[in-house]
């Protein structure tokens, strides 16, 4: 047998060693590998990480960093706001919120917190701060512009305004 | 030309002895036990009698391929399978999640939108040039019907890349399956002559779709032209846009999986627009095993070229000896090759020299991949018919 034919013959060998290995090394190794490099789901759908979190009485609200859209991403920038736990929200809410952190209210944002999950929701939000777009009965439209209850918290997306 | 040649009379290989067939067949018998005797479902007695009958069919099939010598018929029998029953079980399983087939936004943003392996071509240039995945799902499991998450995904179809390449298309897609049985009820092909640059529509959907998720920022494959979303799961209707998204799976479902099939005897989707078989069929070039045409035998009558599903042959391939970049290493043109001229063949090695050697390194590997993520998925199907039965 040439030498060719020798390694071709390894090479296939070492195929099925490997395809024995897939359920117990190469598939964990491979997701491992994969989970391990640094990547993040784009922030249009998760809603980027949380700077600040402001407490409000019983509950608590989460400030999340301004998200901007890619390229030709059909949305607009907007910032995201999360109540929680809903348990501890009041049947109306009306909250007035700094989203910058600089001191000054930036928007106020009005919803009813339905105490059945399956209720749709309507947020309104008045901008306090030329930066922030208003929102009246806004359900889920766009990722820009909704409020969804997410397990146990409210998510509300402000639109930012053009500057 | 090639029509009017009179065929020699088909030479079957000779079938092996039962007993011959039953030590080729062992390996599978012990790899098959080792997935399916799970110690997580030893307290769900439904997914245990699935899984056994699973294991029973792999088995049969696999031991039938060894008594015949032929490939494509019992492959196709676990494809077809594997077709029907994933959208049993997933369907079942989002349902009982969510209630609906329909992803609500909520489950989007929650990242737990079930990631399967078609869009994986686009995510690749978005995470090249900003590290940023255009999928609402999560990497890691997140509960609902986030699964293992897309590192399970990308890990699975990875691993089983290396093994069998483009081989995926017809012993993990748990799609072409019902395409695949669709393409196998009539007797004869409505449409016999399909004009081969339609072979370039994969290309041209898997360019255009990798540009525009790289544009848009969303996975727009999934977003606009997958047909099996109306097998799966789909956007949720929240307005017009939504209606119209729905609207092109239903009728690309309708058109490619149904309709086309049926009048063509072919793997219309796959052949002529799946993106990611475009995408998987670079992998055949790093795979070590392929299909061959020994020359030496040769007589061009194309029937190899008419059984192929894929049209993966070419009059012009056949004169060069070789398959096209799309083969998906499915069987069917070896079986039907009266002259036994096209072979399993292990690169690198002299063609037709031991090609049932090639064959059988080859499904040994292939195989333990069926068992071990198609095999599973069958398990899953029949778990939740045993449910709906019992």
């Amino acid at each position: 047998m040439r030498l060719r034919a020798k390694l071709a013959y390894t090479a296939a060998g070492l195929t099925l060693l490997a395809a024995l290995l897939v359920p117990f090394l190469l598939m964990g190794l491979f997701t491992r590998t994969f989970a391990a490099m640094d990547l993040h789901v784009d922030e249009m759908y998760s809603g980027g990480p949380t700077v600040r979190t402001v407490q409000s009485g019983a509950y608590s609200i989460a400030i999340h960093r301004p998200v901007y859209p890619h390229m030709l991403q059909n949305e607009r920038p907007f910032v995201q706001l999360d109540w929680k736990p809903v348990s501890a929200l009041p049947g109306r809410v009306s909250d007035v919120v700094d989203i910058d952190g600089d001191g000054r209210p930036d928007v106020r944002v009005s919803f009813e917190a339905p105490k059945d999950p399956k209720t749709p929701l309507r947020v309104n939000v008045e901008p306090l701060s030329l930066r922030y777009e208003a929102m009246r009965n806004v359900g889920k439209e766009q990722y820009s512009r909704l409020i969804v209850r997410v397990d146990d918290a409210i998510l509300i997306r402000v639109p930012l305004a053009n500057q | 030309m090639a029509t009017n040649v009179r065929l020699p009379r088909t030479v079957s290989p000779a079938p092996r002895t039962i007993g011959r067939s039953l030590l080729l067949t062992s390996p599978i018998i012990v790899w098959s036990i080792l997935m399916f005797a799970n110690p997580n479902t030893q307290g769900d007695r439904r997914s245990q009698i699935a899984g056994a009958i699973t294991a029973v069919f792999m088995i049969a099939l696999f031991f039938m391929m060894m008594r015949t010598g032929t490939t494509y018929r019992c492959r196709r029998l676990f494809f077809v399978s594997l077709g029907i029953l994933f959208p049993v079980g997933f369907i079942h399983n989002v349902i009982a999640a969510r209630g609906t087939m329909g992803i609500p936004i909520e489950e989007m943003i929650a990242g737990r939108t079930p990631f399967c392996f078609m869009p994986i071509p686009l995510l690749i240039l978005p995470a090249a040039f900003t590290r940023t995945l255009v999928f609402p799902g999560s990497i890691l499991p997140n509960g609902g019907m986030s699964g293992g998450g897309m590192a399970a995904m990308v890990g699975i179809w990875l691993a089983i890349t290396l093994v069998i390449g483009k081989g995926w298309c017809s012993y993990a897609c748990f799609f072409g399956g019902i395409e695949e049985g669709i393409a196998a009820l009539p007797k004869r092909a409505k449409i016999r002559k399909i004009d081969v640059r339609w072979r370039y529509g994969p290309w041209a959907v898997l360019l255009a779709m990798v540009l525009l998720s790289l544009a848009l920022f969303e996975p727009a494959y999934c977003m606009w032209l997958c047909p099996f979303k109306a097998v799966s799961e789909y956007v949720a209707a929240r307005n017009t846009v939504g209606l119209v998204q729905n609207g092109i799976f239903v009728t690309l479902f309708a058109g490619l999986v149904i309709v086309l099939p049926l009048l063509t005897k072919k793997r219309t989707q796959c052949s002529i627009f799946c993106p990611f078989g475009a995408f998987q069929s670079i992998f055949n070039k790093t795979s070590i095993f392929e299909v061959k045409i020994d020359q030496t035998r040769c007589q061009p009558c194309v029937l190899c070229q008419n059984a192929c599903p894929n049209m993966s042959l070419s009059r012009e391939s056949i004169a060069r000896g070789e398959t096209l970049m799309s083969c998906m290493k499915c069987g069917a043109c070896v079986d039907v090759c009266p002259r036994q001229a096209v072979v399993w063949h292990i690169k690198g090695t002299e063609v037709a020299v031991k090609p049932e050697r090639a064959r059988l390194m080859f499904l040994y590997a292939a195989w333990a991949m069926a068992v071990m993520f198609g095999g599973s998925i069958i398990a899953q199907g029949l778990t939740t018919i045993l449910h709906f039965l019992a």
